[in-house]
């Protein structure tokens, strides 16, 4: 806090003290130039804050008080010395550019403001500007601490996320230029192997690269495609973003989780087949993980209809690895009671964590045996009818 | 046999002989168009019924069936039999009518040890008059059966499928079956009796026996049989269910109804309603392909034809053994 007070009748001591604060003040700056102090005016000129930190290209405004102790108001003529080459300086109220104030009697507080625009190649270090009202002087100084490289980050609002293989993960990039200067960052990411991995802001889908402006930001959205056959793991997909020798990374975590999916079906996925009543018909039924995790101990089993015999050649399928298809044969005998026509059966794949089913329609076919045996009957009796004929046709 | 030889036994001069006979007869053509007229008048009815059973299926929103036309031949109208039920019902009248005098009338006649004394070997003319009789009757079933197929298109609109017009072809051969059946039958009587109104009633009161009182015996036969059926034991119902259905299936009429309900109706899968009821859990709706329905009637056709040969066979018999004299 360096707002000097002064009180009416107490000016020259308050003039010595606030030239030994100025001073003071002065040791630190490189070119100290001697402060002529106007004691005969009565209006203090101050500001809250005279010291700030700025980064190149910024625009800093400083809040001028103005107290006057007089009975009456008084015009101060502002001015303004030792701004270092390229910034540039004004004075500035309601709006506009200005060159004095009328400070009536009493606080003015925040009656007028200093811009200085620091800028873009400022070098770091402390600068300082004094300001002159009249009967007083205010130091400033503003001390330029950034880098040109700055802080320029690369941040994911949810890096941790999960799904089943083959959904999209999608994370929300926040890619954040802090140098002076506009900058095309190269995007990459380091998939695993099967991943897809896409960059996309709001304007545009598929981007490899992103064009940031100076000291401004950019959402970025990240789609992480995990393969269908990816094994329940989580992985890691480090993120890179590239620009000038400025290399910016991040780390997206995606956790692939277990999903069982099997399909029960045929060779050729044809559901249905012709048997013959108490004929046993072979099936080639396969039985397809297409989930991420492996199958062990799948069991099969038929609901047929009643007296049917369904068998397999083996009932339990030892394991199938992801992504693989075993082949089972099914043996159908219908009851030798079926009759002709249509039939459902159910057919169940299932272990202790996934089951899967499938409806089969059997056509069922009576035999032709007693088909031939009408046909047998029939030659029978014309044979009989024959040897009729011979014996009684007294040909 | 070549012709030489057929004519050497006059087989063929019979043969000939006996069908212009009994086409030009005034009694087969009454017969004949009779039963073009009933067959007329059941088309009519059926296409009324099935008219408004389809309006009534198309507003529920549920499809008649997919075998429309074979509906033709078996709906019934509000006041007529349906066709197949004539076939059933008089088919066994023209058989009568073709054969019943077949040899009494010779006899009668007195030209029957006229035609013994030609040339011709004793059995071509038994063998000629049958065969005459069951060539017209193949001529009268498909007749008019192709007849009430080509009125049922153009009175209907629909057209027959390929397996229907296999089926009804397949149905006619057995109906021509059925009524060659009842003409070996009318033949046996013809040879047994001195007279042909004796055949002739013979053969009626079988034929009113098989075809209206045979089913009134059958059930109450197995009511007898079996008297806890009508107490609702289950068991009970079903044993006589199958007696009375092996007592009517004595009946050549009732045979030719169940092959008319399997052959014109692709739904039905078994006649025997036991399988029916034990396979009907996982059964689902399906039409039988003509095979298959073929196979359910094998038994009943198979029966039929070896009837006919038996009757004939008999009648064959009995015709050689006779003594024929002025």
């Amino acid at each position: 806090m360096s707002k000097q007070k002064s009180f009416s009748g107490m000016q020259r001591i308050r003039a010595a003290a606030a030239a030994a604060v100025l001073g003071t003040a002065m040791t630190a700056a490189a070119a100290a130039p001697v402060l002529p102090v106007n004691a005969a005016g009565s209006v203090e000129m101050s500001t809250s804050y005279p010291g700030v930190a700025v980064k190149p290209g910024d625009n800093v405004s400083f809040t001028l008080d103005f107290q006057n102790d007089s009975s009456s108001g008084e015009e101060v003529n502002l001015s303004q010395s030792g701004l270092p080459e390229g910034w540039t300086g004004v004075f500035e109220g309601n709006g506009r550019q200005i060159s004095a104030v009328y400070a009536k009697a009493g606080a003015n507080d925040g009656l007028a403001t200093y811009s200085v625009t620091v800028p873009q190649d400022a070098k770091n270090g402390n600068y300082s500007v004094v300001l002159r009202g009249d009967s007083s002087a205010l130091k400033l100084t503003m001390t330029v601490t950034d880098e040109d490289t700055g802080d320029s980050s690369l941040t994911v609002d949810h890096d941790k996320q999960q799904g089943v293989s083959g959904t999209a993960l999608t994370y929300n990039i926040t890619l954040q230029n802090s140098t002076s200067s506009s900058k095309s960052y190269a995007l990459s990411a380091e998939a695993p192997k099967g991943w897809t991995v896409t960059f996309k802001t709001t304007d545009a889908n598929n981007i490899t690269s992103a064009d940031v402006d100076a000291h401004s930001s950019e959402q970025v959205t990240v789609t992480a495609t995990a393969p269908k056959d990816a094994k329940a793991d989580s992985y890691t997909i480090p993120v890179t973003a590239e620009a000038d020798g400025q290399k910016l990374s991040t780390k997206l975590t995606a956790a692939v989780t277990g999903t069982y999916d099997t399909q029960l079906t045929t060779a050729d996925g044809t559901l249905s087949f012709t048997a013959g009543a108490n004929h046993r018909k072979a099936v080639t039924l396969t039985v397809v993980n297409n989930g991420n995790l492996d199958l062990s101990g799948i069991n099969l089993s038929a609901n047929a209809p009643s007296d049917w015999t369904v068998e397999f050649s083996q009932d339990t399928i030892d394991s199938i690895p992801a992504g693989q298809t075993k082949s089972v044969t099914m043996y159908v005998t219908p009851s030798k009671n079926a009759i002709s026509g249509d039939y459902t059966m159910d057919v169940t794949a299932s272990n202790q964590e996934t089951s899967v089913d499938n409806t089969f329609r059997v056509t069922v076919k009576t035999g032709t045996a007693w088909g031939i045996a009408g046909v047998v009957i029939i030659a029978a009796v014309l044979a009989a009818l024959a040897a009729v004929f011979r014996k009684f046709g007294r040909h | 046999m070549d012709e030489a030889r057929i004519n050497r036994h006059g087989f063929k001069v019979l043969f000939e002989k006996e069908l212009t006979d009994h086409l030009e007869s005034w009694r087969f053509w009454i017969l004949f168009l009779l039963l073009i007229v009933v067959g007329a008048a059941s088309l009519r009815g059926a296409v009324n019924s099935l008219t408004s059973a389809a309006q009534q299926a198309s507003a529920q929103g549920a499809q008649l069936t997919d075998f429309m036309f074979l509906k033709l031949f078996t709906t019934s109208g509000s006041a007529i039999y349906s066709f197949s039920t004539f076939l059933a019902f008089l088919g066994p009248v023209i058989g009568i009518m073709l054969g019943f005098d077949a040899i009494s009338s010779e006899r009668a006649g007195g030209t029957l040890n006229r035609l013994a004394a030609q040339p011709i070997y004793r059995d071509t003319i038994i063998n000629a008059k049958f065969l005459s009789g069951s060539v017209t009757l193949f001529i009268t079933v498909f007749s008019a059966g192709l007849l009430f197929t080509a009125g049922g298109i153009l009175i209907s609109g629909i057209e027959p499928k390929p397996e229907e017009l296999a089926r009804i072809v397949v149905y006619l051969l057995i109906v021509w079956v059925y009524m060659s059946l009842w003409l070996a039958i009318a033949v046996l009587f013809s040879v047994l009796s001195k007279h042909a109104a004796t055949a002739a009633l013979g053969c009626i009161a079988l034929w009113l026996f098989f075809t209206m009182f045979l089913s009134l015996l059958a059930s109450g036969l197995a009511g007898l049989a079996f008297p806890g059926a009508s107490g609702g034991n289950v068991l009970d119902v079903i044993s006589a269910y199958r007696l009375s259905t092996g007592i009517n299936r004595l009946s050549p009429y009732y045979l030719l109804s169940e092959v008319t309900t399997v052959m014109m109706n692709p739904n039905v899968r078994s006649l025997d309603i036991m399988s029916t009821l034990e396979s009907q859990n996982g059964a689902i709706a399906s039409y039988l392909p003509l095979g298959q329905s073929l196979l359910q009637v094998w038994p009943q056709t198979v029966a039929m034809i070896a009837e006919a040969v038996i009757c004939f066979g008999a009648g064959y018999v009995c015709f050689m053994n006779k003594e024929i004299r002025a």
